[in-house]
């Protein structure tokens, strides 16, 4: 029983997932969307919370036992707490029934999302640039003839999508919008449609009870 | 030797302070650079602009801010043409983080139309010309449930309202009232509405994404899957030109603005990988 209910609705839903692109009857599409729009939904709100929950518990546990960095736990929790009573009570831009301003000084959901979360997050990938140009003059070398091949088109590439290109030659842009519709797309359909056919066979193999791993338990 | 050792072992910091002048002044003169529309972007421009007066635009706002330097600007252009051709647009993420940058460039183009609108009719009224219908997770729920009945997936807009009370939202029923929708994204979530709202509703869908995952989606635009694509930085000052140029509308450029930096920034990288390379290849001669 403990293998077969979990097999029974993978079987299920999984075939459920399927018809409505095939069934066009009114009652299937009704049923899909009663799915998607009532027990999906539910589904993905108890994650939410599971995951939140958990999120919580490992750092708490984290502090408690004061492993490795500790400290920074403290900084999410408290986080985590903030944002969540000022989004959940002050609404966005200040509309909820908290009060998200002192004078002029405002710490709504927006501002908070605006002076911290995108200054944060547009640091850290902006340092990604100054890794990849270090990174792509050590590693980019000329060994090979794919390598050299590789290397003159990234320079294509790289001239062609800026106004540069233009000014070298009026044909680089398009030679470099080429490149991309043209080789790019031929290697990419390739790989792309072998993808393709690895998911159906997984999800076939997954729908029918045939591959089990996701069961877990080992043998 | 020294010499040749030098070539291929510059030491990375030089790499990054050269590399974060050459972005950074380019950026501090802030003259927006011209360039060329390419079909792409074009198409999508025109697919915009050709849209009834009965449709709306669908803007997936999938953008977060790592990814803001390439994709704000073409949200922002976008939002600037639809609004200036009086096109109906409905706004969306299909994750959390993307909300507040979506939030921002609403904000930011409905108050540069208000700023100079004269009239009620002028203006750009939220519920009226646009709705930000939020965030609904799992993407996959909106991306089929809008072709049954979008106030039923959101029901409530982001604000809270009601989406069934929003004046816009009583015209617009599913994707059969949708001319078309635009993703702006860094992720593989265009494909996807490809995939779910375009093969099972025949929506036409158009993308933005960021130049590094741009050879992932030139080959749904070659079969026509996609209207039109924006790639890259390049892509959203394409956009801005047409914008500029053709509607005349004469607003601060973000991409177009930062191009040079990216110019340079690119030579700079190129000029790094040739001297590696000589370093290397003269290492190689010595060796043999």
């Amino acid at each position: 029983m403990k293998k077969k209910f979990p097999l029974f609705l993978v079987f299920a839903f999984g075939i459920l997932g399927i018809i409505p692109f095939i069934v066009p009857h009114p009652i299937v599409q009704n049923i899909d969307e009663s799915i998607r729009n009532d027990i999906l939904k539910i589904l993905v709100a108890f994650a939410l919370v599971l995951g939140l929950g958990s999120l919580l518990k490992v750092h708490m546990d984290k502090i408690k036992r004061k492993r490795e960095s500790w400290q920074y736990s403290w900084i999410l929790i408290i986080s985590f707490l903030v944002s969540s009573i000022i989004g959940l009570f002050g609404g966005v831009e200040g509309a909820g029934p908290l009060r998200t301003f002192i004078g002029s000084f405002h710490f709504d959901i927006q501002t908070l999302y605006e002076n911290i979360f995108m200054p944060l997050g547009a640091t850290m990938f902006a340092l990604l640039a100054f890794y990849m140009a270090s990174a792509s003059y050590r590693a980019f070398r000329a060994r090979s003839f794919e390598a050299t091949l590789l290397l003159i088109t990234a320079f294509i590439i790289m001239i062609g999508i800026i106004p540069l290109g233009e000014k070298i030659s009026p044909h680089l842009p398009s030679f470099a919008q080429w490149i991309m519709t043209v080789p790019n797309v031929a290697g990419q359909r390739g790989i792309l449609l072998g993808v393709a056919l690895g998911i159906i066979a997984t999800s076939l193999k997954i729908i029918l009870g045939i591959e089990r791993n996701w069961l877990g338990g080992g043998e | 030797m020294k010499f040749i050792e030098r070539l291929t072992t510059i030491d990375r910091r030089i790499i990054y302070i050269i590399l974060a002048i050459v972005v950074l002044i380019p950026l501090i003169s802030r003259s927006p650079e011209r360039v060329r529309v390419m079909l792409p972007v074009e198409k999508l421009y025109n697919a915009v602009d050709t849209i009834p007066e009965d449709k709306v635009l669908i803007i997936d706002f999938g953008y977060a801010p790592q990814d803001m330097p390439e994709l704000e600007p073409m949200g922002f252009a976008l939002l600037r043409h639809a609004f200036e051709k009086r096109i109906k647009v409905l706004a969306l993420c299909l994750y959390v983080q993307p909300l507040g940058l979506a939030q921002k460039a609403l904000t930011e183009v409905t108050e540069e139309f208000n700023s100079v609108a004269q009239t009620n009719a002028d203006s750009i009224i939220y519920g009226r010309d646009y709705v930000f219908l939020g965030w609904q997770p799992p993407p996959l729920i909106p991306m089929l449930g809008m072709g049954i009945s979008i106030t039923n997936v959101y029901t409530a807009d982001y604000y809270g309202n009601k989406t069934d009370t929003l004046p816009l939202m009583r015209d617009v029923k599913n994707y059969n009232d949708v001319a078309l929708l635009v993703s702006l994204s860094a992720g593989s979530i265009p494909r996807h509405w490809i995939a779910y709202a375009q093969n099972r509703f025949g929506v036409a869908v158009a993308a933005g994404v960021t130049a590094v995952s741009a050879a992932d989606f030139y080959q749904y635009y070659q079969t026509g899957q996609f209207t039109g694509l924006m790639a890259g930085m390049k892509g959203a000052a394409e956009y801005e030109e047409l914008v500029e140029t053709r509607l005349n509308i004469k607003e601060s450029r973000k991409a177009s603005e930062a191009l040079p930096s990216l110019t340079y920034g690119h030579l700079v990288m190129i000029a790094f990988i040739i001297v590696g390379n000589i370093g290397y290849f003269m290492q190689r001669r010595r060796r043999k």
